[in-house]
């Protein structure tokens, strides 16, 4: 492919598009190990790596744990640091995520949604991504191969702000993505550069450099401990304000934004919501509108960040409904029902007791249809009219 | 007259800095860790870059809610990321210009078992840095557990002696060969007894991780897992080179060499005697694993006469 560091427009796939991201944020360690449906970014990375476009250190690590352990490291030594995974990947990872997230590494990850278990879930399914929320890092998930790309970039601007110092993962699903080729805005290098400026102007976070009688990754036993959790927890948090930030600055420089936290659909005057995340809300979002066109007031709800949970503006865009709908991708063991729809469920102190549905589909690459969105659509209206209903609903 | 005579470099001629390890750090008395941290950080000098993970070296390296016991910057990570965090590390000190020599320092448990596969993939790829494994035979810090590095008859907590067991059935992975056979830049083993002999090794592997991979294997006893007395730790490293059941060599830039030649070798009863989890062998069970140190030293004798 011939490559280009100034604006272009091209035909990308989303893995395409989460590299050129990469690439344009000039990280100064990249280390990934390949993984269906991840390994183009890899591929792609190397390439732009050998073709003299990407100057950076890369690294052919032998597995996923050694991944996560360079570009932790490579971070606490003061560089930028990119990987990416998938699935087995990801969690074969987890242990080093814990520590990457605790000690404050400003690590970009992208992770390419795929379903554990088995060897041949070769297929889309966001079980991976949710099985690794509690490792402390913050975790968006986007919709199409434009925002890979924008959000990549935000990314890197999220996780080394002198106030998050976290690392930060990028969701998106496998196949529906990962291998999807649409028309991508693609910045130019000094573009990025500009919009990542600001991040040299803020103080520098400690680093281990020779010589220095400096330590780091331990976090004590006792109140040490504790202390340094509740920083983390501090920091988690204030990547909602944050984020909304970094993406008004994104929106000036390169003219889109996607909502921060969430972004909503026609829900103004919506009575009924529907909840998802990922590549299905583009298939919702055109459900919504053939069903406001046959008078069903309903709205959509995209989370783009997991984690943190956006507790507070997801109350305030339930609140008032008269029934609402989860569509996951995903399932939650010993709670019987997707994961997003326990964790908004969470929220009814603040929402109010209202009729809320689960859906669970799109497992193992299985299509998130219209006529499933349709059928959820009219599960949730019925609900709406005080109807029995059930709480929980596989599809297909 | 006197000036003329070529003095051999005694060991304090290789220190670089004071010793840089506060006193009366949490390691037990008679510990050969302690004096291989000491050691190594003397030769190696006080800039360079401590990797290390959870272990007997752990409290020291990392402290624990307190400072570190020590002076050097140091980097903690989990027992399988200590090769690739120090990949993380040395790779940006590359790209940033960053003049700076990364040891990792790590048992053998960590180095041959769960540490494993991050090593060899560092091996491979020649990533410039020091890796030392102090063996010690086992998992010391969680209870003397036995390891991949445990030799044959070894009493651990996981392979103890009873009605149906005489301690550990299996041979020690040969973990310097094993490297050796990456075909990295070098390779070497060395004991707390011969000191001269280490801090060669010691200086060559710092020179050798400005190009690449660099490993040294420390014969390294503990004094409660194999119950010796705490002042018998480097009479038992004498007493393992003396019988060539560790012998000391090292392979530069592809070139064998027994660095220390043992004249009449020991029988290994004399080690099998010294150290407490190794007495119950019968002569039947010494006799085996004389057989299995032959064995290895007439292949590193081999290796040394078609490569020296
Ligand atoms: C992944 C993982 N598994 C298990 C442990 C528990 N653990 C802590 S120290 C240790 C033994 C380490 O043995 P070695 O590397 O030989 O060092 P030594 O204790 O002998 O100094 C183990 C198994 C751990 N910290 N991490
Ligand atoms: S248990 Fe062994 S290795 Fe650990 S501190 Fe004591 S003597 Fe040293």
């Amino acid at each position: 492919m011939a490559v280009s560091l100034d604006r272009q427009r091209k035909v990308i796939t989303g893995n395409a598009a989460a590299a050129y991201a990469a690439m344009l944020c000039r990280p100064d360690v990249v280390a990934a190990y390949p993984i269906t449906p991840q390994s183009e970014v890899v591929e792609q990375l190397a390439k732009f790596h050998a073709d003299g476009w990407l100057d950076c250190e890369y690294v052919t690590v032998e597995g996923e744990n050694s991944a996560q352990n360079v570009v932790c490291a490579a971070t606490m030594a003061g560089g930028r640091a990119f990987t990416a995974t998938s699935s087995y990947g990801l969690v074969y990872m987890y242990d080093a995520m814990f520590n990457t997230a605790g000690y404050r590494a400003p690590v970009v990850m992208v992770n390419v949604n795929r379903e554990p278990p088995g060897i041949h879930a070769v297929c889309a399914g966001q079980q991976d991504m949710i099985s690794v929320r509690d490792t402390g890092w913050v975790q968006l998930v986007v919709e199409n191969c434009q925002e890979i790309l924008d959000t990549v970039i935000m990314a890197f601007r999220l996780a080394e702000d002198f106030e998050i110092q976290l690392p930060v993962m990028v969701n998106y699903d496998g196949y529906y993505l990962s291998f999807l080729a649409e028309s991508v805005d693609i910045p130019g290098i000094a573009e990025v550069d500009r919009y990542l400026e600001v991040l040299k102007s803020q103080p520098r976070r400690p680093r281990l450099l020779p010589g220095q009688a400096v330590g780091c990754g331990s976090h004590g036993i006792g109140t040490g401990y504790v202390e340094l959790r509740k920083k983390h927890m501090a920091a988690m948090e204030r990547v909602k304000s944050k984020l909304e930030e970094i993406e008004e600055e994104f929106a000036a420089m390169f003219g889109r934004k996607y909502g921060g936290q969430i972004e909503e659909y026609r829900t103004d005057d919506a009575e009924i919501l529907l909840v998802t995340s990922g590549s299905a809300v583009g298939t919702a979002r055109t459900v919504i509108d053939a069903k406001r066109a046959e008078g069903i007031n309903v709205g959509l709800v995209k989370l783009r960040l997991f984690r943190p949970f956006p507790r507070e503006r997801l109350s305030e865009v339930l609140r008032g409904r008269k029934a609402i709908g989860v569509l996951d991708r995903s399932i939650c063991f010993g709670w019987d029902c997707g994961p997003l729809y326990m964790e908004i469920r969470a929220l009814t102190p603040e929402v109010g007791i209202v009729p809320m549905l689960s859906f669970i589909d799109g497992l193992a690459n299985m299509d998130i249809t219209k006529e499933h969105i349709g059928q959820m659509i009219d599960a949730i209206v019925s609900a709406a009219q005080k109807k029995s209903y059930r709480q929980v609903t596989w599809l297909p | 007259m006197a000036e003329a005579r070529k003095r051999r470099p005694r060991v304090c001629d290789y220190y670089q800095n004071e010793d840089q390890f506060a006193r009366g750090v949490a390691l037990c008395a008679g510990c050969a860790l302690e004096l291989n941290l000491r050691f190594v950080s003397r030769v190696l000098g006080k800039d360079v870059i401590l990797v290390g993970t959870p272990s007997c070296s752990a409290p020291v390296l990392h402290g624990q809610n307190t400072k570190a016991w020590h002076r050097h910057p140091y980097y903690a990570c989990v027992m399988t990321g200590v090769a690739s965090s120090a990949t993380g590390l040395t790779r940006y000190y590359e790209k940033a210009g960053i003049e700076a020599t990364v040891v990792c320092h790590t048992g053998d448990g960590c180095a041959m078992d769960v540490g494993f596969q991050t090593l060899s993939g560092a091996a491979e790829r020649n990533e410039k840095m020091i890796y030392i494994t102090y063996d010690n035979e086992g998992y010391m810090n969680t209870g003397i557990q036995q390891s991949s590095g445990t030799p044959y008859g070894a009493a651990t907590t996981t392979t103890p002696l009873g009605q149906a067991s005489r301690g550990k059935s299996t041979a020690a992975k040969n973990m310097p060969m094993i490297v050796a056979m990456h075909d990295v830049p070098y390779v070497a083993t060395a004991t707390l007894s011969h000191l001269e002999d280490y801090a060669k090794k010691l200086v060559k592997a710092k020179a050798a991780a400005k190009e690449g991979f660099a490993y040294i294997h420390v014969f390294c006893p503990c004094v409660p897992g194999w119950r010796i007395p705490s002042d018998a730790s480097i009479q038992v490293c004498r007493v393992a080179v003396r019988t060539n059941y560790f012998p000391l060599w090292e392979k530069e830039q592809g070139v064998w060499r027994i660095t220390y030649k043992v004249r009449d070798p020991q029988p290994l009863s004399e080690l099998t005697r010294l150290v407490g989890k190794l007495r119950h062998l019968d002569e039947d069970e010494v006799a085996r694993l004389q057989a299995q140190v032959d064995y290895r030293y007439r292949v590193l004798e081999a290796l040394c006469a078609a490569f020296g």
